[in-house]
């Protein structure tokens, strides 16, 4: 894990009952109804059975994972030293977004949350274009008009969420509710937060689903934590998952470490039969990182909670379970890491040389014909930068 | 054009105008849905789409939980993927739940997606007063809904109007507002043709022609301006204009700066409250672009920043047709 996690430098004394250590629960997956295909060293738990994802495939998900780390390492930096504005870490998140989306096919729509730039990859999104949004750059499909890691691309079929946390749970129930009236088989797939749960739309989403019956994962990946709420402050329910059962949603808990898992749980769920509707997947993970990069979790959690966790790490299980399939080892893995660092630097470069966007562009886009309102602001802004200029 | 006199002989109320719009974006256009509370076999609560469902169906005529935000934000959802929702709200009192998906996702998909989606769909606001409703049922909600861009606010006041701006606001690219005038549903009636023409979006209409001042409104509350003007032709001898804007956002500022400065007087009435209201933004705007053209203040007439009191709000609360005479003589006689 990257040195970056929170220290416990400077805490005050601890209470007995912070002196117990944490232990994962990843590590009584079993006792725990959480489901698991390999435990921490990569080994077969014996519960879901090995999804033998073909090795093509399989690879392109943990390179991807691997990218999507070396981003959040890179990331961190760029925003210490001043070069993007504002970061949202995703590392140890990397296997839920990442098996998700290879569960799922091209044409199906992904709503994804802004912990999850290997949705992007994973279909094919170039670098560039990941670099050229934290950099708030014109040349990116959103004319750098939001904030870093808030991606989306209309062309890869992921759209954009609406900022507000959760908001878009009845947003991907309404566009595959669509998709049923229309008599379309696309799939949706949304991944919000444990934070999100307790948000109105997640009502909504669920209660429609429960109607409605549309074709939907709806991931809620609990991180542990959101912001500095844990689960205990967030919800009186013992799991997420469960509160599928009130709105007549399937559901089930699953490790959110354990990618091939996420690949498992997710694909069946994908694949169900018209009638049998959404399903609600509590993906069990955790935020390594800080919430952002305006955080700091030294205030609210244990750095040994951080550890229980850091032993779980996704990106060591599933690097582990390859090398027993004899299909990874040591030199392809400093390979690969040394290919990322490369290629995210390279982006970096052609992404800063990128223009911003023209101030006139803020106008764009708010209606498809822009009202005289806007027409009449459009020019006093433009005089203003002949003034300036 | 008759009020409170609908009959078979007098031609479509509102109400029927308004199913009639539906139906016929629905005949022209299977991505058109209505989706709402009880908007199924019960027609809605007002009757507005009875019928509808008989005629499409289940699957394009949606009873939905009781939740405004879920019915505007599932709305969202279903435009993203392309189909046209009709959403109702059962009284506009009801609707600030759905706020945030409404102004923050609807209104602004297409801009924070940089063009590559939008949300077309309208809306379905029953709104204003004069039926004793008190607050919730009463409500002139729209100053709520004007402050940014994004989305398209209509507001008909007539059967023809209540027609053709369904099919404009079906039609629009954008997210469209229809603020549906309650105490018009039926009350009011006129023969027109139902031809499958909308109107077009940002034309206001001149519904008086007069010299001596310019009172800009809109909402069934107009008629109530009609009934001043018609009073102060006769016993004063004024000549009052009127302006139905129908559109608010965009709103025509042509038809009422061509107005302000024929009679160089403004009064703008609305049912909504007074303070940072729509009269107050056309109050700016008029006097940033016509002031020497004014030979009078402007004047707003609007209810006070108070809720719609039950008991006595229709006739103390809700400007009406005294209140208005009152301020247009004020304008008349008045001396710097």
């Amino acid at each position: 894990m990257p040195s970056r996690t929170p220290t416990t430098k400077g805490r005050k004394t601890k209470t007995r009952e912070q002196e117990k250590l944490p232990v994962c629960p990843l590590q009584n997956a079993a006792a725990n109804n959480i489901r698991q295909v390999m435990d921490a060293e990569g080994k077969l738990t014996g519960d879901l059975p090995d999804p033998d994802i073909p090795p093509e495939k399989l690879l392109h998900m943990y390179e991807t994972m691997v990218m999507v780390r070396a981003i959040d390492d890179r990331g961190w930096l760029l925003q210490r030293s001043g070069r993007v504005e504002f970061w949202i870490p995703h590392c140890g998140l990397e296997a839920v977004h990442n098996g998700a989306t290879l569960a799922y096919e091209d044409p199906d729509w992904i709503f994804m949350g802004y912990r999850h730039p290997g949705v992007m990859l994973m279909r094919g999104v170039p670098l560039v274009q990941l670099f050229a949004q934290f950099f708030g750059r014109a040349d990116e499909p959103f004319k750098g008009r939001r904030l870093p890691t808030l991606m989306g691309d209309r062309r890869y079929n992921i759209v954009p969420m609406t900022t507000q946390v959760g908001s878009y749970i009845p947003h991907v129930c309404g566009a595959a509710m669509g998709a049923l009236i229309k008599g379309h088989d696309t799939k949706f797939l949304a991944i919000f937060g444990d934070g999100s749960s307790s948000r109105g739309e997640f009502h909504s989403g669920m209660n429609f689903a429960g109607v409605h019956k549309p074709p939907v994962v709806f991931i809620c990946e609990n991180n542990g934590w959101a912001i500095s709420t844990p689960q205990s402050l967030q919800t009186g329910s013992a799991t997420f998952a469960e509160k599928g059962d009130a709105y007549g949603v399937r559901n089930l808990v699953v490790d959110g470490n354990d990618a091939l898992a996420v690949y498992s749980v997710v694909k069946e769920a994908r694949d169900l039969g018209p009638d049998e509707g959404a399903t609600l997947i509590e993906a069990m993970t955790y935020r390594m990182g800080y919430h952002t990069s305006s955080d700091n979790p030294d205030l609210y959690r244990e750095q040994a909670e951080v550890d229980a966790w850091a032993a779980w790490d996704p990106l060591i299980r599933l690097r582990k379970y390859m090398e027993r399939k004899k299909l990874w080892n040591k030199k392809k893995e400093d390979a690969l890491w040394a290919r990322c660092k490369e290629e995210i630097s390279a982006a970096i470069k052609e992404a800063e040389a990128m223009d911003f966007p023209h101030p006139s562009t803020m106008f764009d886009d708010t209606f498809e014909e822009m009202t005289w309102m806007l027409e009449e602001q459009k020019a006093a802004l433009l005089a203003d930068l002949e003034d300036l200029s | 054009m008759n009020i409170a006199t609908a009959t078979a002989d007098t031609g479509t109320t509102v109400l029927e105008a308004i199913k009639a719009g539906m139906s016929d974006a629905m005949d022209a256009d299977s991505d058109v849905i209505l989706m709402g509370e009880d908007v199924g076999l019960a027609g809605g609560i007002f009757r507005t789409s009875t019928g509808l469902h008989q005629r499409f169906g289940s699957k394009r005529v949606i009873d939905t939980p009781l939740d405004e935000k879920g019915i505007v934000a599932h709305g969202i959802g279903l435009a993203l993927y392309g189909l046209k929702p009709i959403v109702e709200i059962q009284f506009s009192g009801f609707i600030h739940d759905a706020f945030e998906h409404i102004m923050f996702c609807a209104a602004r998909y297409r801009w924070a997606s940089g063009g590559q989606y939008s949300c077309p769909m309208v809306i379905r606001a029953p709104s204003f007063g004069g039926i004793k409703g008190g607050f919730w049922h009463s409500q002139s909600v729209e100053a709520y809904f004007v402050h940014h861009g994004g989305m398209k606010i209509l507001c008909p006041s007539t059967p023809e109007d209540a027609y053709r701006m369904m099919l404009a606001a079906v039609q629009d690219p954008d997210p469209v507002l229809l603020i549906e005038p309650v105490p018009l549903y039926r009350s009011m009636s006129a023969k027109f043709e139902m031809d499958g023409k909308a109107a077009t979006i940002g034309e206001a209409k001149v519904t008086r022609t007069g010299s001596d001042v310019t009172v800009v409104t809109y909402g069934p509350i107009q008629y109530e301006v009609e009934k001043a003007a018609e009073e102060l032709a006769t016993t004063k001898g004024y000549d009052v204009e009127i302006i139905d804007l129908r559109t608010l956002i965009p709103y025509d500022m042509d038809t009422i700066l061509a107005s302000v400065k024929k009679t160089g007087r403004v009064i703008t009435v609305h049912e909504a409250p007074l303070s940072m209201g729509f009269g107050a933004e056309l109050a700016a705007v008029i006097q940033e672009k016509a002031f020497g053209y004014l030979h009078t203040p402007i004047q707003r007439v609007a209810a006070p920043d108070v809720p719609y009191h039950f008991s006595i709000g229709d006739e103390y609360y809700r400007p009406n047709a005294r209140r208005i005479r009152l301020a247009i003589e004020r304008t008349m006689e008045f001396e710097f």
